[in-house]
């Protein structure tokens, strides 16, 4: 199962299997990662699974996938930056196994 | 005041009814009395009263009610941080359906606060992500077809008897793993609960629901299948499994916080479809963004409330709150927040993405969301296919009853 790294606004870091076909939001809710909120489950409309793509990454999961994710991320609470991405909508394939993700200080 | 779900006891929170019980803490000037859900003035056309009161009323009042005082939040802002933070403004106690003392049950999750609301979420979140429920797709759009093909050729209907109400009944059944010949039980339960005003009708409906689930939950016990009902009565969280007032208060839950809602919802937009035919000539004509109007309407129309009691002293715009009140925050007027939503009753489909309140937010946030939005889609999409202009009977008299839940009681339509 592909790994991914959560770590937290405060450097530190966890890191869980996260199923094929989920997203890495919801990795971080089964596993009570505490920098990912997540409320709206996933319908983009709250901004609060928002992260950081790790640098080494963001070739391979992109920016936003949407319109919609492009527009909400705008209201996210922490610093918006280049690599900011909403969790819920980063899907786990193979190819993202060994993701590194970093945590906001804030989700509200 | 972690609670234990399992042994269930009722509230021991302070009630307080009407002008004698307002407490010597709540400041005269912010006292009105506002008739939410049963003033004349409200019920006369529910969104357009909670729309006006960003003009007419203090952004966080003291409401005083025959059925409840509570402080009354209708800021946006203040919305998004109540239910933020149950630290502070708890849901232990604030569902105010009533229960048999003797024989008392928490409605699961809502009534669950952090840490242990995750447990129960987690059983039934991979069902109602959004990925859960496009599973769902082709048979919601099946209940819908079926539906249609009942009355779309007779050039009128009672909306609300024929679609708005079946709809969701079927797709929860089929959800729920319970049988289809059951619906219309479920729709004349659902509505002699939700909107008779009457206790004794309310106590005998819920005695058949109580009845009925119980049956259903010890069948799927002895023979599990892939419906919800089954999946959280054989559920086992951290390999402990969920005692038997866990599974009651859950699967009535789902049954109480899953239809009301979804029929007031598209009973309130085919209203105003009906009475705006150049919105549904923009929706026919954006095929592709019926995800951006499914989200506006659920902004314009939303439908319902939600309560907390403050477990802590805590002061908000000033106004310093105690430990024990009910705060309420008007989900539909928190929506019309000019400051976030501005010309906030126009039904713009290209307002910018921003968190709305239909589902309201935080931990507690509504799992059937998803659910929602599917079917409201779905809804719109077919109907529209074989019903794409329509009005409202002439002579019709749109009526808004005193409930929980906002949406006009009947709605017959022409085409």
């Amino acid at each position: 199962m592909p790994k991914v790294t959560y770590i937290e606004h405060d450097g530190r870091s966890q890191v869980f299997d996260v199923p094929l076909g989920e997203n890495v939001m919801r990795g971080a809710l089964y596993n009570g990662v505490e920098g990912i909120v997540g409320e709206c489950g996933g319908g983009l409309s709250c901004a609060t699974c928002h992260c950081y793509v790790d640098e080494a990454w963001t070739g391979r999961v992109g920016g936003p996938s949407s319109q919609a994710e492009e527009e909400l991320l705008e209201s996210a609470a922490a610093e918006v930056k280049p690599n900011s991405r909403l969790s819920c909508q980063i899907e786990m394939t193979e190819a993202l196994d060994g993701l590194v993700v970093h945590l906001p200080e804030t989700q509200y | 005041m972690a609670i234990d779900a399992a042994h269930p006891v009722p509230p021991n929170l302070p009630r307080r009814v009407g002008m004698d019980q307002v407490p010597d803490h709540v400041p005269p000037e912010l006292i009105r009395t506002a008739g939410i859900t049963f003033g004349p003035d409200f019920l006369k056309a529910p969104h357009d009263f909670m729309a006006a009161m960003h003009e007419d009323y203090p952004p966080l009042f003291y409401d005083v009610s025959p059925f409840g005082n509570m402080w009354t939040a209708i800021k946006h802002e203040d919305a998004l941080f109540v239910l933020r933070h149950p630290d502070i403004f708890s849901n232990e106690g604030a569902t105010p359906f009533p229960r048999d003392p003797d024989d008392y049950f928490y409605f699961i999750p809502i009534e669950i606060d952090p840490p242990h609301h995750r447990k129960y979420r987690n059983i039934v979140d991979p069902t109602f992500s959004p990925k859960g429920v496009l599973k769902l797709e082709g048979l919601i759009r099946q209940r819908a077809k079926d539906l249609l093909d009942e009355f779309a050729d007779k050039g009128e209907c009672e909306f609300t008897t024929e679609f708005g109400r079946p709809l969701p009944v079927s797709v929860f059944l089929d959800i729920m793993g319970l049988p289809q010949d059951m619906r219309d039980t479920f729709v004349s339960w659902a509505v002699d609960l939700l909107h008779s005003n009457d206790r004794e009708i309310m106590g005998r409906s819920m005695r058949s629901i109580t009845e009925y689930l119980k049956q259903a939950i010890a069948e799927k016990k002895a023979h599990p299948d892939d419906g919800v009902v089954s999946l959280i009565a054989n559920s086992a969280p951290d390999g402990v499994p969920l005692s038997d007032k866990e599974i009651f208060g859950f699967v009535c839950f789902l049954f109480i916080g899953g239809l009301d809602t979804v029929f007031a919802t598209l009973n309130n937009v085919w209203l105003y479809l009906a009475e705006h035919p150049e919105k549904v000539r923009e929706i026919i004509a954006r095929p592709d963004d019926i995800d951006k109007v499914v989200e506006e309407l659920l902004r314009r129309w939303s439908v319902t409330f939600s309560g907390r009691v403050l477990a802590q002293d805590y002061e908000m715009r000033g106004v310093k709150m105690k430990a024990g009140d009910r705060i309420t925050c008007l989900l539909p007027a928190c929506n019309f927040d000019p400051e976030v939503f501005p010309n906030p009753k126009e039904v713009d489909f290209d307002r910018p993405r921003k968190t709305i309140l239909a589902f309201t937010v935080g931990v507690h946030s509504c799992m059937g969301a998803h659910l929602a939005r599917l079917e409201v889609k779905i809804a719109l999409q077919e109907w529209l296919k074989r019903v794409p202009q329509f009005a409202l009977k002439p002579g019709a008299h749109i009526e808004y009853r005193p409930g929980g839940v906002v949406g006009p009681e009947h709605l017959p339509l022409v085409w």
